[in-house]
């Protein structure tokens, strides 16, 4: 039982890293009817940027800002590469992922020759911390509490701009008919590249939690998750804002518990497999595709 | 003289090798209702869109409140004050009434509140509905949702294409009075029409459009008596 709740915590907080990027990710697909696969990348690219932060200065504010602004920028400044590629109405979406993919080796590249000669970053041991929680096998540490508290608001935020701010219906206006949004006055350029700010911010957020939680990054790790990150959109339902919500955090919970109760690491190996099998009994994804 | 709100100049348009427009010019004029009557590929669909920005202009210009806006952005367009209501009773349906009606705003935030109590007063069963998701209103509830929102966008001129498509014969009618009523309240209307009949009775002006050209013109009412147009349009002796 302890195993279990300890696994349960574990995969919740590790699950709301998951449920980050997929929004993110799922928040491009929806507007800018793009598969964003090297966004996960962009986003261990910040976790590298604070990573080189941390050795001038110690003020989380300015590490946090640093985080959020490189990834802003470097995803804003891929927008055009798609644009150039898009069509008036429509992008062929197999096109973009990819175009995407090359961009996902590129970054993953440049992490390895140029950035700390390749090797893996370790961030400073009091970012993960000590455990807040000790109860016998149950250990939760602050870098987890980051995770899964700093995950929480974020998710709430966002679904609040979404579904409860003007700039959010504009959102979900074009996501839904990009013609007809066009027609009511709604420019669709200007509205796609602010999907990329956003989903760029939610991505600069993302890659500090990411590190208080994990306490490393190297180069691999951006193939690593976008494949999880790629697999949950598809589970879900392409597209699915809230399907995604769901099924990151199952996925978190259900490698986690892998990992509390199979030999090795098997983690991997179950996450997919569990996808396979959803994925041929429903092609659609569980909760339906929105595209 | 009535003032010029938009000018269609000579415009051609094709999509491909075929062509859709062939050097049409149209004219509509303040508190106007125009009339475009044609069969299904006439060109009064490709017209729109033209004029909409939605389809590249080749040749010819289109003037609107005195700017030439050939071939600028649909949102632009839409921002200057043409406000398209699209074939087929179009809305957001995964969104609600309410929510469509306020990104139909898009280009007054600050007169959202305001523009929302008008449409509500021209169209109670919106109110009604107003927090029903718009995919599931009925098709006329639709069309009104469509013309409310449309209407949240302050336009200067109303373009109409084929609003009585796919509706019961009851509710175009309703649709119809809804037309007049706004023409009534001082927006100009050009409006796209299969129904040659209820296209002629419904304008002031009418243009008859076929395979890409405007082939006659005039008031509605001597187009109606028109031989040529009743025997093609009208069907014979009506």
């Amino acid at each position: 039982m302890e195993i279990f709740v300890a696994q349960l915590l574990n995969g919740l907080s590790l699950g709301s890293i998951y449920v980050l990027l997929v929004l993110g990710f799922n928040l491009m697909l929806v507007v800018a009817k793009i598969i964003q696969f090297a966004y996960p990348h962009l986003v261990v690219l910040s976790m590298y940027v604070c990573w080189g932060m941390l050795k001038y200065t110690n003020n989380m504010f300015l590490v946090v800002l640093a985080s959020i602004v490189s990834c802003v920028i470097v995803n804003v400044a891929i927008e055009p590469i798609f644009r150039a590629l898009s069509k008036k109405h429509g992008l062929d979406i197999n096109v973009s992922f990819v175009v995407s993919i090359s961009i996902a080796l590129l970054i993953t590249d440049v992490m390895s020759h140029a950035l700390n000669y390749g090797f893996p970053i370790a961030f400073p041991t009091d970012w993960v911390g000590k455990s807040v929680l000790n109860f016998g096998l149950i250990t939760f540490s602050v870098g987890q509490a980051y995770a899964l508290i700093g995950g929480i608001a974020a998710v709430a935020l966002f679904f609040y701009l979404l579904y409860r701010t003007r700039q959010g219906r504009v959102f979900r206006a074009l996501s839904e008919n990009s013609v007809l949004a066009s027609i009511i006055g709604i420019p669709v350029v200007k509205t796609r590249i602010l999907s990329y700010a956003i989903a760029g911010l939610l991505g600069g957020v993302t890659a500090v939690l990411f590190a208080r939680l994990l306490g490393s990054a190297s180069p691999s790790l951006g193939d690593f998750v976008a494949m999880k990150v790629v697999a949950v959109s598809i589970l879900a339902g392409l597209g699915n804002l809230k399907g995604g919500l769901v099924c990151g955090l199952l996925l978190g919970i259900a490698e986690s518990l892998a990992m509390g109760y199979l030999p090795g690491s098997w983690s991997n190996a179950i996450a997919f497999m569990m996808i396979l099998i959803i994925m041929l009994i429903k092609p659609e994804g569980l909760f339906g595709i929105q595209i | 003289m009535k003032k010029n709100v938009l000018r269609v100049e000579g415009i051609s348009v094709s999509y491909g090798p075929i062509q859709a427009l062939d050097d049409v010019s149209i004219e509509v004029d303040e508190g106007e209702i125009v009339s475009l009557v044609g069969a299904n590929g006439a060109g009064k669909t490709s017209l729109l869109r033209a004029i909409m920005g939605l389809q590249k202009v080749h040749t010819g210009r289109i003037v609107f409140m005195g700017n030439d806006i050939t071939n600028t952005s649909t949102d632009k367009v839409a921002g200057s004050g043409i406000g398209l209501i699209p074939e087929g009773h179009l809305v957001f349906s995964t969104m609600t009434v309410l929510e469509n009606l306020q990104v139909g705003g898009y280009h007054y935030p600050q007169e959202v509140s305001s523009s929302l109590e008008s449409v509500f007063e021209s169209f109670p069963v919106l109110y009604k509905r107003r927090n029903q998701i718009a995919g599931t209103l009925s098709g006329g509830e639709q069309q009104m949702l469509s013309i409310g929102r449309t209407l949240m966008s302050k336009p200067k001129l109303l373009m109409a294409d084929e609003p009585s498509l796919g509706l019961a014969p009851k509710v175009i009618s309703e649709i119809f009075n809804i037309l007049r009523d706004l023409n009534e309240k001082g927006y100009p209307i050009l409006l796209a029409e299969q129904n040659a009949k209820k296209a002629l009775e419904f304008g002031d002006h009418a243009y008859v459009m076929e395979t890409g050209r405007v082939l006659f013109q005039g008031p509605a009412k001597e187009l109606m008596g028109n031989p040529k147009v009743r025997h093609a349009y009208l069907g014979g002796n009506v």
